[in-house]
């Protein structure tokens, strides 16, 4: 069907709808962000230059294309407010290329048209860097550089097929080179300079407050937070918290952070009044772009964190970058398992995590009054359990509790006792403060998921957590207490996807629960898909100069080794033996032909470029050798003219050539 | 000269000459110069915001950039070229060379263009697929008589990509033979004194006393084709020949040393080639006297050529 329709078209038509479906298949994947009407308006504009194109009509003229394309370029100032930027600039040269397709007169315009559906591919990229992206690109390099060769062509074309193989060709030969100089090519860390505030437009991730709903927004989103390599022995399930920011200002609804960036000589102080004890986790972590400048560390660490980016501590061990770096970034750190902080408050610095609002939750308050007397009589540790063994009793872990009123705390803990981790952390914190003793919420992430395949754990938006950290006396300083784990255990020991309730067992959820288990194939399916995206994400999206310099130096280091000195010279050699075999070995006839022009060289008859063999013999006749010698030669000459140039001779002509040939020695 | 030692300018060469690598030159064209900005571009935006997919696609078009410099080249080396055939030509016509290409290789050569080196742009385009030849004729103008011989030629091509231009030279051993051109008014035939062994009568157009039918064994030369085109052959057409009379033909003798030494040497060896001409035409043998050249009285195309060759190299260095 194809090939008949190619049969019916013209060569001129055929290579313009090529280029057409080249410019589309740019286009195609900006259609998911540009505005619609601008989608509409390159969708109508690609059909309009088709239908001239199939019917050899004229392209519009130019009076019609500028109003048009000036109405365009309106449309996007109108719908962005500006011209500028990252997004208005994609639609602007969207439309662009859209209408330079209806203005193409001279060949000029052409590589115009093919050079710029090459940058509209890159700016794909701020949106999408998946690796189907990437295998999307491939195909459309081939179909553009299909393209741009058949416009070479002066007169025969070959058909599509053998254009599109040429086009992959060159593709393939290029790439090993394209991967050397991804590899080798001098990096620069950008920006280069400061970047539209759209360019980041990313997933904002945790936030730095905490109202009720903003965690299980988060646990419903399977998006990847960081992921994260330990160096040696990893710390069990239950242990891996990781430390985001902490909120210690409740307002009687939303809890907010407070915490601010310590100078160096109070980090220096903070320091000393940190006793980090036992053999260290050491681990590296790869964050996703994210909008807020939070790192997540495991607990419990110091400020040392290892990163390209500057990052700060503050007085309620979080760490943060001092400016959000917008990209994938790494950094390492190392947690130890046993510590304690801040052991030394002063109860002055202390009366900051005590504040609680006034005028709300008189029941809770009540029972803290109960609790303070407890804490009197029998230590802060009774307070304590006394909570959480109020939470193992009658609560319920829910992602979808019901709405709270003005009293929030009330009504949890007295009348729906259905909750999730925000619930249970700032319930618990606010009896605690209730009590006395100095509480914050922590929040952070809670688990994490071993891959198998690469030995990451993958931290996802769905293991979001909430937990608290109670000031338990000069003995012990801050202490995590989680009371989601008092609740729901399993919350803890396992990730959070696993302790919901099931879903119905039918249709896509079902589906999706089946990748859950871990041995299933579909598991291990999941388990290398992600592996996949993971080195993705480490070697193509995040190769940064850094990264760079140290696979150069282990590429050295690597080269250095004797076997690979020793692969070096057999490459060579293979390479020389493949050019040997690929120059041809000369033809018998025409090699004994050069042997008897040299004989006769020798004997004073030097053979002219355009000289044949019959006046070649006519000169032969007139040396004076032996007669035998003489008939010999000219033998061999009719014989050559014969192979040459005759029917061809059927009785192994070669042979005889050759005894002819050595006769006239 | 510069240019002969950069490009390795050669005098021509004899027989087949083959194209090797050495001999090929490349340079990008004015959208290889663009795409190179486009690439930079592509680097500085993929640098600024950090894009990882941005360095593959850069550095990939890139490397597809270089392949297409080789492929480049590679379309032009290893052809062998090969010049043709050259018929004479009077002054003032297309000399035309007929130029042949050979592709040994088993890669077709798609898009060489073809031209005189000291004409600019390159005219003709051919595609010389795998292990086949094509041949073309490149024309161009002729002023004075003599040997012309074929200027330099430029192989040009800029397959596959159009981003890079790769173009070669060659000086092909191939010359023409430009006769003077025939004066335009001549005088007619001059008739000499001298007699014919018959004896009497003098050449003139009052000779040619009508047509009439063709008989075995009438001179080619005396058809009558303008009667013969008109006569349908449906009408009883049938071949006709021009009838002369008297059959007395007093010898046609050209000489140079008989037209006046006052005119100009080339009007003189123009008139002479008018009347070689216009014996021909009229199938009047003729003699012709070039200097210390002298051709007997004959006529047809071989006595016709000698003679104009004559006159085109009279003066000239011997061919």
């Amino acid at each position: 069907m194809m090939a008949r329709l190619a049969a019916r078209l013209t060569r001129d038509k055929a290579d313009t709808l090529l280029l057409l479906l080249a410019a589309l298949m740019v286009l195609l994947p900006h259609f998911r962000h540009l505005p619609w009407w601008a989608s509409l308006t390159v969708c109508l504009a690609l059909a309009w230059r088709g239908a001239i194109t199939l019917r050899g009509s004229r392209l519009p003229p130019i009076w019609l294309l500028l109003p048009v394309s000036l109405l365009a370029m309106g449309g996007v100032y109108l719908d962005f407010r500006t011209l500028l930027g990252r997004e208005p600039g994609v639609a602007m040269l969207a439309l662009l290329l859209t209408f330079k397709l209806l203005e193409m007169h001279a060949r000029r315009d052409l590589f115009v048209v093919i050079f710029l559906s090459f940058f509209l591919l890159l700016t794909n990229f701020f949106y999408s860097q998946t690796i189907l992206t990437a295998l999307n690109m491939s195909v459309t390099i081939v179909l553009l550089l299909a393209a741009q060769l058949t416009f070479q062509f002066t007169g025969v074309v070959p058909p599509l097929a053998a254009r599109l193989r040429y086009a992959a060709r060159i593709f393939f030969i290029a790439a090993p080179l394209g991967i050397l100089l991804f590899i080798g090519f001098p990096r620069i860390q950008g920006p280069l300079w400061g970047l539209p505030g759209d360019a980041n437009s990313g997933r904002s991730g945790m936030s730095d407050t905490m109202a009720p709903g903003s965690m299980s927004n988060l646990a419903l989103s399977e998006e990847v937070a960081f992921r994260v390599r330990f160096n040696e022995n990893a710390p069990p399930q239950q242990l891996l918290y990781w430390r985001g920011p902490v909120l210690s200002e409740y307002d009687g609804r939303t809890w907010s952070r407070v915490g601010r960036p310590l100078e160096f000589r109070e980090a220096l102080q903070l320091r000393k009044n940190m006793h980090l004890s036992g053999s260290p986790w050491s681990y590296e972590v790869t964050l996703e772009p994210v909008t807020r400048q939070y790192l997540f560390t495991l607990e419990m660490g110091g400020p040392d964190i290892n990163s390209e980016f500057r990052t700060g501590y503050t007085d309620e061990m979080e760490s943060l970058f001092r400016s959000p770096p917008g990209q994938r970034v790494r950094y390492s750190h190392a947690a130890y398992p046993a510590y304690r902080l801040q052991p030394s408050a002063s109860p002055g610095l202390l009366q900051r995590w005590l504040k609680l609002p006034a005028g709300f939750n008189p029941r809770t308050l009540e029972y803290a009054e109960r609790l303070r007397t407890l804490r009197a009589e029998k230590g802060d540790l009774a307070a304590v359990t006394d909570v959480l063994d109020l939470f193992r009793r009658g609560f319920t872990y829910t992602l979808e509790p019901t709405r709270l009123g003005r009293d929030a705390m009330d009504e949890f803990l007295f009348d729906t006792r259905l909750g999730f981790c925000e619930h249970y952390a700032s319930a618990f914190v606010y009896l605690m403060r209730g009590a006395g003793l100095p509480a914050r919420v922590v929040t952070g992430y809670q688990g994490g998921e071993l891959n198998p395949v690469d030995g990451y754990f993958t931290v996802r938006q769905s293991d979001a957590h909430a937990w608290a950290e109670v000031w338990m006396g000069p003995a012990h300083g801050w202490k995590r207490i989680d009371p989601t784990a008092a609740v729901a255990p399993e919350r803890i020991r396992t990730s959070l996807g696993q302790t919901l309730p099931e879903a119905a067992p039918f249709g896509l959820q079902g589906l999706a629960d089946l990748g859950r288990d871990q041995d299933s194939w579909l598991g291990k399916l999941r388990f290398s898909l992600s592996a996949m995206n993971n080195a993705w994400n480490q070697w193509i999206l995040d190769y940064n100069p850094k990264r760079q310099q140290h696979f150069l130096s282990e590429l050295g280091a690597a080269m250095a080794d004797w076997r690979l000195l020793a692969i070096l010279p057999c490459l060579a050699l293979a390479m020389f033996a493949r050019k040997l075999r690929f120059q041809r070995a000369p033809d018998p006839v025409d090699a004994a032909f050069a042997a008897f022009c040299r004989q006769l060289a020798r004997h004073g008859v030097e053979r002219a470029p355009h000289e044949g063999p019959l006046s070649l013999e006519q000169r032969v006749r007139q040396l004076k050798l032996p007669p035998e010698k003489i008939a010999a030669m000219t033998g061999f000459l009719e014989l050559y003219g014969a192979i040459k140039y005759g029917a061809g001779p059927t009785d192994n002509p070669v042979a005889r050539l050759k005894s002819l040939l050595k006769q006239t020695r | 000269m510069a240019d002969r030692w950069l490009f390795q300018l050669k005098d021509a060469e004899p027989g087949e000459v083959q194209l090797v690598m050495r001999r090929v030159f490349i340079l990008p064209t004015r959208p290889g110069l663009a795409f190179v900005g486009l690439l930079l571009v592509m680097l500085v935006g993929s640098v600024n915001y950090n894009l990882g997919l941005g360095f593959v696609l850069t550095f990939f078009t890139g490397s597809c950039a270089i392949v297409d410099m080789v492929m480049t080249a590679r379309n032009l080396s290893m052809l062998h070229l090969a010049p043709g055939r050259a018929q004479p030509v009077f002054a003032g016509d297309e000399a035309q060379f007929e130029l042949h290409i050979r592709n040994s290789t088993p890669r077709s050569r798609y898009g060489i263009w073809l031209g005189f080196k000291d004409e600019g742009e390159p005219r003709q385009a051919v595609d010389v697929l795998a292990g086949s030849s094509a041949a073309l004729v490149l024309s161009r103008p002729t002023r004075e008589r003599g040997w012309l011989a074929a200027p330099r030629v430029r192989l040009f091509t800029r397959f596959p990509l159009g981003l890079f231009g790769a173009w070669s030279y060659w000086q092909p051993d191939l010359r023409v033979l430009v006769y003077p051109q025939p004066e335009i008014g001549a005088p007619p035939l001059p008739t000499t004194g001298a007699a014919s062994e018959d004896g009497i009568g003098t050449v003139g157009l009052d000779n040619f006393s009508g047509i009439r039918n063709y008989q075995p064994g009438d001179p080619m030369r005396h058809l009558a084709w303008r009667q013969i085109a008109r006569l349908h052959p449906d009408d009883g057409g049938q071949l006709v020949s021009k009838n002369f009379e008297g059959g007395a033909v007093a010898d046609l003798l050209l000489d140079l040393a008989n037209l006046p030494p006052l005119l100009d040497i080339e009007i003189r060896l123009a008139r002479l080639a008018a009347w070689v001409l216009e014996a021909e035409r009229r199938a009047l043998p003729y003699a012709l006297t070039v200097g210390h050249r002298h051709f007997e009285l004959s006529l047809g195309e071989t006595h016709c050529g000698n003679c104009l060759r004559a006159l085109a190299l009279y003066g000239k260095e011997a061919p």
